[in-house]
């Protein structure tokens, strides 16, 4: 049944679905510490149960600019690689079951969203892209250098 | 290694039994390895032979007593042998070394089958239990040297000891672990909200003791889990050993900085890496014996693994004296599998290439061997490493060898750091590299600008100067007083120190470093994150990277430049002196020849060889050599040649193989005369017959086909038979001269004219100015004025060429 649970959510301005399983939580922050010299998309630290999570702002993966950090800001907590990290969300909506199954991406997207994006599904009249949390932690190897 | 799966089963007295004798055998085997290999670079080592009687010795008790008797027959055998050497009735050989080792292993694998199913499988093992047996052969049992003692005392020295320690299973000193780490992050939140309540001094002073005895626990609790190095060394000198000798190289292996202590979890985490580095360094790295000589280096290479303490991080450093990479030959791989595109090729930086190597799925093997490239790569080695907050460098030098270092803190648990502050935010420097705090406008302190960098003077002593918010890419905060700045004098490692300027100091405290993700490590700014007293992530400062970042040269030695010239020169000295190669020549003998007149080795199947015109030539790739040689190889297979050159020809010379490199004695022993031995030197107290390149190339000095420019163009004239072209030609032009007819479109004036009709009156070319020789068919002369040449006296005609032409090497 997990497999059929997504976290619908606003991220850089797109409505997409996180599968749940590769989700931990969804929590509010504060304001994080910078990170000086960190690549762009590094938003900051934040503390939560004594654990130090790394904050990614989606906006700059996907090649947008990135946006402040406010006070209360929800983020996506995920788990890669034994660090933890957790995504900037505009908004999030709703988590619920989708029975349709996940299709090919169909039509061409951004390129930033073509890295991310896995599949799409239909929910509730409209389609939304499938997104592997993780994609959002490494930026494209050659921006990065 | 040994699968202890078995571990997990907890039941019945024996079970655990079981487990324990498991548990220690595996150490003991893995210790056992690397101590017998040692042992045999040095049999003269007792005490080295004592330790593995003793390891030996405690698997045969405990299994005697576990009823294994498979593991208590081959110890028993394993334990005999070695104590026979230690009582002098038998030498240690190689072939003795390779029966215990086989017996290590048989032991090691019918611990994993134990492990597994909880029983010892049935089976013989006769068969590693007889070719130790059989290594003995040589020794005479008669022989017994008086004098040897016996030391039985000693060896249950070390079971003695034993005893003191206890087996505690290790999540439950993880369990202690994080129990503790968790202690002190409460006591720190309780430390501030006692401060902002403004207690009673009582209960203020009854916290401090209970601070105290925090800090004193986790400082044991860190020691529990801390172990040497060395524990992660002991496997290594086996793994070389026995791909060296799979692969036909010579390597010497080294470890240093053994006891180095590290915290267990990350040496879990770095063995396998640790493992395929060196692995990949035998297999990649270190060149065949042949191409070794032909780079000029020791034939013997040296793979050297060291570690160190660096502030709160053990440098780990793996050293080989191989090929290195080549950042192209990674390039054009990527390119190959599509990893890259060409564009995307075009703008990496020479580092970037480099770093190409951990891209997932690469490996740089133009074949994928046995040994690696079985899919493990250096990504996976990155990426353990990166885990646990560590960072994998790449010390290229192409041709020279590769170093590859790992950088891995020393625990993931509690440091003591000092509190800094720059650009308006918190940052924390590990307190063991902090040797000392100033404020930078007090009167010790002098800072001069020097040619835009900043050097900072303190009681004489000077320190290049950092200013933390220019390493870090940021502006000075306006809220900042500048009579708060501080200089933190750190020293990051030996012989290096620097002076950190940061906006404030805060203060000391107890921090749970926890690494940060891989993309904050990167930056080589941070080694780790934490969270102090308020709460919010501070980052800790990586001192040894500010100094990578900020680019300085942070070494306290002054440099001395004509030192390091004098080195230098010295350097260049002993690689320009004359050295030797040595080699078996095909008849067994040990020869030598000069290093420098050898442009490398070549391995060629014997179907290469072929016999043409009386002599033996070699076809290697499109180009085909003469090669010394009386006779065409009997045996099928390859054949190894050494390949002279003397700037304009080629010959080669075949070998059995390659020995070494040596220095060329000055004391040289000239033979009588001339020839292909022009005398003998002593090597290391042996004489070697050095062979005379000379010589040998003016052997073969005439066989140089090569149409040249410079060669004399000899013209064929009335040539109507076709006899010139046909028999002349061959000849003239294995003699050195470039050969046209009539019939061919003369480019350029011929340098000397063949008139092959006997009466010159008919020859077309009279009256030229170019010199001209009139062959006859008769055999004699026709008379004293005669200067027509018999034209099949070969010699007659090449001297009358040479004279009309001059200056042609014969």
């Amino acid at each position: 049944m997990m497999e059929k649970l997504y976290l619908i959510a606003r991220i850089a301005d797109t409505r997409v679905a996180l599968r749940s399983r590769a989700i931990n939580s969804v929590v509010t922050v504060g304001i994080p510490v910078e990170v000086p010299g960190a690549p762009p998309h590094v938003a900051g630290l934040f503390a939560l149960r004594s654990r130090v999570f790394t904050l990614i702002d989606p906006h700059v993966v996907i090649g947008m600019p990135a946006v402040p950090v406010a006070s209360g800001q929800r983020v996506i907590v995920v788990d890669v690689a034994d660090h933890g990290y957790a995504l900037l969300a505009d908004a999030i909506e709703d988590v619920c079951f989708i029975e349709a199954p996940e299709t090919r991406v169909a039509g061409k997207l951004l390129p930033g969203w073509a890295r991310v994006a896995d599949a799409m599904i239909e929910h509730q009249g409209a389609s939304l892209l499938v997104v592997d949390p993780s994609h959002f932690i490494t930026l494209p190897a050659l921006k990065a250098a | 290694m040994v699968q202890l799966q078995f571990l997990g089963r907890t039941g019945t007295v024996i079970d655990d039994l079981l487990n324990d004798f498991l548990a220690e055998t595996a150490e003991i085997l893995a210790e056992a390895g690397g101590a017998i290999v040692a042992w045999e670079a040095d049999p003269a080592d007792r005490a080295q032979l004592d330790a593995i009687f003793r390891l030996v010795h405690t698997t045969k008790g405990s299994s005697s007593f576990l009823d294994l008797p498979r593991i208590t027959a081959l110890s028993h055998a394993a334990e005999d042998a070695l104590d026979q050497v230690r009582r002098g009735k038998r030498k240690a050989n190689a072939a003795l070394v390779t029966g215990v080792l086989a017996i290590i292993d048989r032991l090691h694998m019918l611990c994993s089958a134990l492990g597994k199913d909880g029983f010892e499988p049935s089976g013989d093992d006769r068969d590693v239990i007889a070719a130790l047996a059989e290594a003995d052969s040589s020794a005479d049992p008669g022989q017994l040297v008086a004098g040897v003692p016996l030391r039985r005392d000693d060896d249950f020295r070390g079971e003695l000891q034993s005893w003191r320690s206890i087996r505690v299973p290790l999540p439950l000193l993880d369990s202690v672990m994080t129990g503790v780490t968790d202690i002190v992050l409460a006591r720190n939140e309780f430390a501030r909200m006692l401060r902002e309540s403004g207690v009673s001094p009582a209960v203020i002073a009854s916290f401090d003791r209970l601070s105290d005895s925090i800090a004193g626990m986790r400082q044991s609790v860190s020691q529990m889990r801390m172990q040497r190095i060395d524990k992660l060394f002991a496997p290594l000198p086996r793994i070389v050993r026995d791909l060296a000798q799979d692969m036909g190289k010579k390597i010497a292996f080294q470890t240093s900085g053994g006891e180095v202590e590290l915290d267990r979890e990350m040496m879990e985490n770095i063995r396998d890496p640790l493992i395929h580095i060196v692995r990949n360094a035998i297999d990649h790295g270190i060149e065949a014996l042949e191409d070794r000589v032909a780079a000029g280096k020791d034939i013997t290479a040296t793979i050297s693994v060291s570690a160190r303490q660096s502030g709160n991080q053990i440098e780990i450093e793996v050293r080989d004296d191989g090929r290195g990479m080549s950042p192209d030959a990674l390039v054009a791989k990527a390119i190959a599998s599509r990893a890259i595109t060409a564009a995307e090729a075009r703008a990496l930086s020479s580092k970037d290439k480099l770093e190409l190597v951990f891209r997932p799925g690469f490996s740089t093997a133009a074949k994928i061997t046995e040994v690696s490239g079985r899919g493990v790569g250096m990504d996976i080695v990155k990426a353990n490493v990166e885990k646990i907050g560590g960072v994998v460098e790449l010390r290229n030098d192409e041709g020279r060898g590769l170093t590859i270092l790992l950088r891995v803190p020393m625990t993931l648990t509690i440091i003591s750091g000092l509190m800094v502050r720059a650009a308006g935010q918190y940052f924390a420097i590990p307190r063991g590299a902090v040797r000392e705090i100033l404020l930078e406008n007090g009167d010790t302190v002098r800072i001069d600008r020097v040619g835009g960098g900043e050097l900072a003077t303190v009681r004489g002593e000077q320190y290049p100067l950092l200013r933390l918010e220019k390493v870090l890419g940021r502006e000075a905060s306006d809220d900042d007083d500048v009579d708060d700045r501080a200089l933190v004098i750190v020293r990051p490692g030996q012989g290096q120190s620097y002076a950190l300027s940061v906006a404030a100091i805060h203060d000391h405290e107890e921090l749970v470093i926890k690494p940060a993700a891989p993309m904050i490590m990167a930056t080589g700014l941070y080694a780790g994150t934490t969270l102090p007293d308020n709460g919010r992530p501070v980052l800790l400062l990586d001192v040894q990277g500010l100094v990578a970042v900020a680019a300085i040269d942070a070494t306290e030695t002054g440099r001395n430049h004509d030192q390091m010239a004098a080195a230098e020169a010295q350097a260049n000295a002993a690689r320009n002196a004359a050295q030797l190669l040595l080699f078996r020549d095909t008849n067994g003998r040990v020869r030598g020849v000069r290093l420098s007149v050898i442009e490398r080795v070549e391995e060629v199947p014997a179907s290469a060889l072929f016999e043409s015109a009386g002599r033996i030539q070699v076809q290697i790739g499109d180009e085909i050599f003469a090669v010394h040689t009386a006779k065409l190889p009997d045996a099928e297979g390859s054949l190894k040649l050494l390949r002279l050159f003397d700037g304009q020809s080629v010959l080669c010379y075949p070998i059995a193989e390659v020995i070494d490199i040596v220095r060329l004695p000055d004391a040289v022993q000239p033979s009588a005369a001339p020839g292909l031995i022009a005398g003998v030197v002593l090597v290391c107290g042996e004489p070697v017959e050095l062979i005379d390149p000379f010589w040998l190339m003016a052997q073969y000095g005439a066989l140089d086909d090569v149409s040249r420019p410079n060669q004399p163009l000899c013209r064929l004239s009335d040539d109507h038979d076709g006899w010139g072209g046909n028999f002349l030609a061959p000849i003239l032009r294995s003699a050195g001269y470039r050969v046209v007819s009539d019939d061919d479109a003369a480019d350029d004036a011929p340098d000397v004219l063949l008139c092959l009709t006997e009466d010159g009156a008919s020859c077309a070319h009279v009256g030229d100015e170019i010199p001209m020789i009139r062959l006859r068919s008769a055999v004699a002369a026709a008379g004293p004025d005669d200067e027509t040449v018999y034209r099949y006296d070969r010699q007659a005609l090449l001297d009358a060429l040479a004279r009309r032409v001059g200056g042609i090497r014969t």
